[in-house]
């Protein structure tokens, strides 16, 4: 189960409100305000799956300053276990980093029994919440602080994209910007960030810590090196949106790290990073390419981007049991070109 | 048998226009087009795609065949799927085993 929630499910009637909003007047609970607006700037999102109805309900949520805090509300008549699906679909989340709250001990149950990794919360508890584990993130960046605007303008690509003839054409006009660079000190909460968040694109699932990083920047590059993938498109700013730690000892080049945020799929980011990071090294005059691979039960898509983008398994794991796959040189991996390099 | 082999090609067509591409009928998703190469997958979107592929026609996919020689257009995966389908082995198993 994932440790940090990355996005709390409210019912609204005596759960976000006090009353039943069909039945009359209904005032949002004490304190619940704070801390919507405190998960937020933890990067947790918020969305709704409550029964009732939809423009009396947001009407309520407008007139109380909280609409522009929910993504994806799912108000209706459904059962809420197929709200939540919905929900886990559109923001692109397991069902392990979602919450849900509710004051109807029926529906948590239901929940419990119909997708069980959701974690369920009385409302009786929600001013405790804030103090749980499951909603403190250990690093809080720059980019955690906007997810939530992130996931609204991912929602506007999503929306404008099916007017375009084929994929190519939409993702060309996306005007993808990838810039790499070396790891910088403001970085470092975000890279920490994604090293504990990020598992699906994350080649090995090791975790280094802040003094590590920091110890990093202030002895210089030495033969390791660290850097940082920042992302832009006509939609917006990413942000820092993937880490790759190498270790350079001649002959060898060698990718020890890399992950790549999840909400950047379906781009060709991870293409695009990889090949760059292959062709840098092949540009510094390595002659051994190699990237490492340890299966950690839920990264079988780098494994997956590696093979697809030409590396080859060597089929001879190091001392430490990681997979090792080598670059060949004869047939680089090519970067997307609807991503432009800056 | 060749209604068969056109099967396979529909149904992994189906799937690409379904999950995958945008919903514009006039858009020609040709069998050898390159699915990465276009945009049209990524490496997300081939780990859902290879489920579909095993549930569809109940072959087990091992990692180690996801490689560009097998899984970069409609009809190279089409042509995996047919052979695996009749050794009942992955391809990569088949070759190291000559």
């Amino acid at each position: 189960m994932a440790e940090i929630k990355k996005c709390i499910v409210w019912d609204l009637d005596n759960t976000l409100w006090d009353g039943v909003c069909l039945e009359g007047k209904v005032k949002i609970k004490k304190g619940v305000h704070d801390i919507i607006a405190e998960m937020d700037r933890r990067g947790i999102l918020h969305s709704i799956a409550s029964r009732g109805d939809e423009e009396l309900s947001l009407k309520i949520l407008k007139e109380n300053k909280l609409t522009d805090f929910f993504l994806v509300p799912q108000i209706n008549w459904l059962p809420k276990s197929q709200s939540i699906l919905k929900i886990s679909k559109e923001l692109e989340l397991s069902l392990d980093a979602i919450a849900f709250i509710d004051d109807d001990e029926f529906e948590r149950e239901q929940i419990s029994y119909m997708l069980d990794d959701v974690l369920t919360i009385d409302a009786g508890r929600i001013n405790e919440i804030s103090d749980w584990k499951e909603f403190n993130p250990v690093n809080i960046s720059k980019e955690t602080k906007e997810r939530r605007y992130f996931y609204q303008a991912e929602m506007k690509r999503k929306e404008t994209r099916h007017s375009y003839k084929s994929r190519e054409d939409f993702l060309l006009s996306c005007n993808l910007q990838l810039n790499i660079r070396q790891l910088l000190e403001e970085d470092i909460p975000r890279v920490l960030e994604l090293m504990s968040r990020t598992h699906q694109l994350n080649s090995t699932g090791i975790i280094i810590n802040g003094d590590e990083l920091t110890n990093h920047l202030n002895n210089g590059q030495g033969k390791s090196e660290i850097l940082v993938a920042e992302l832009t498109d006509k939609f917006g700013w990413y942000g820092v949106i993937g880490t790759a730690m190498i270790v350079k000892e001649k002959p060898v080049w060698k990718l020890k790290y890399l992950s790549i945020s999840c909400r950047v799929m379906g781009r060709g980011i991870e293409r695009a990073f990889l090949a760059y990071l292959v062709k840098y090294a092949f540009n510094d005059g390595f002659e051994i390419i190699e990237a490492e691979f340890r299966d950690t039960g839920r990264n079988r898509m780098m494994r997956v981007l590696y093979q697809m983008a030409g590396l080859i398994n060597n089929n001879k794991p190091d001392i430490y049991g990681n997979s090792v796959y080598s670059a060949d040189t004869n047939n680089l991996p090519q970067t997307p070109k609807w991503i432009k390099m800056l | 048998m060749k209604k068969n082999n056109y099967t396979i090609e529909a149904k992994l067509s189906e799937y690409i226009r379904n999950e995958c591409l945008p919903k514009n009928k006039e858009y020609k998703l040709e069998y050898d087009k390159n699915l990465f190469d276009d945009g049209i997958i990524d490496s997300a979107g081939l780990i859902t795609f290879i489920t579909y592929i095993e549930n569809e026609f109940n072959i087990v996919i091992p990692d180690e065949d996801l490689l560009p020689e097998y899984f970069t257009s409609l009809s190279v995966i089409a042509g995996y799927i047919r052979a695996h389908q009749k050794t009942g082995k992955n391809i990569t198993t088949k070759i190291a085993n000559g």
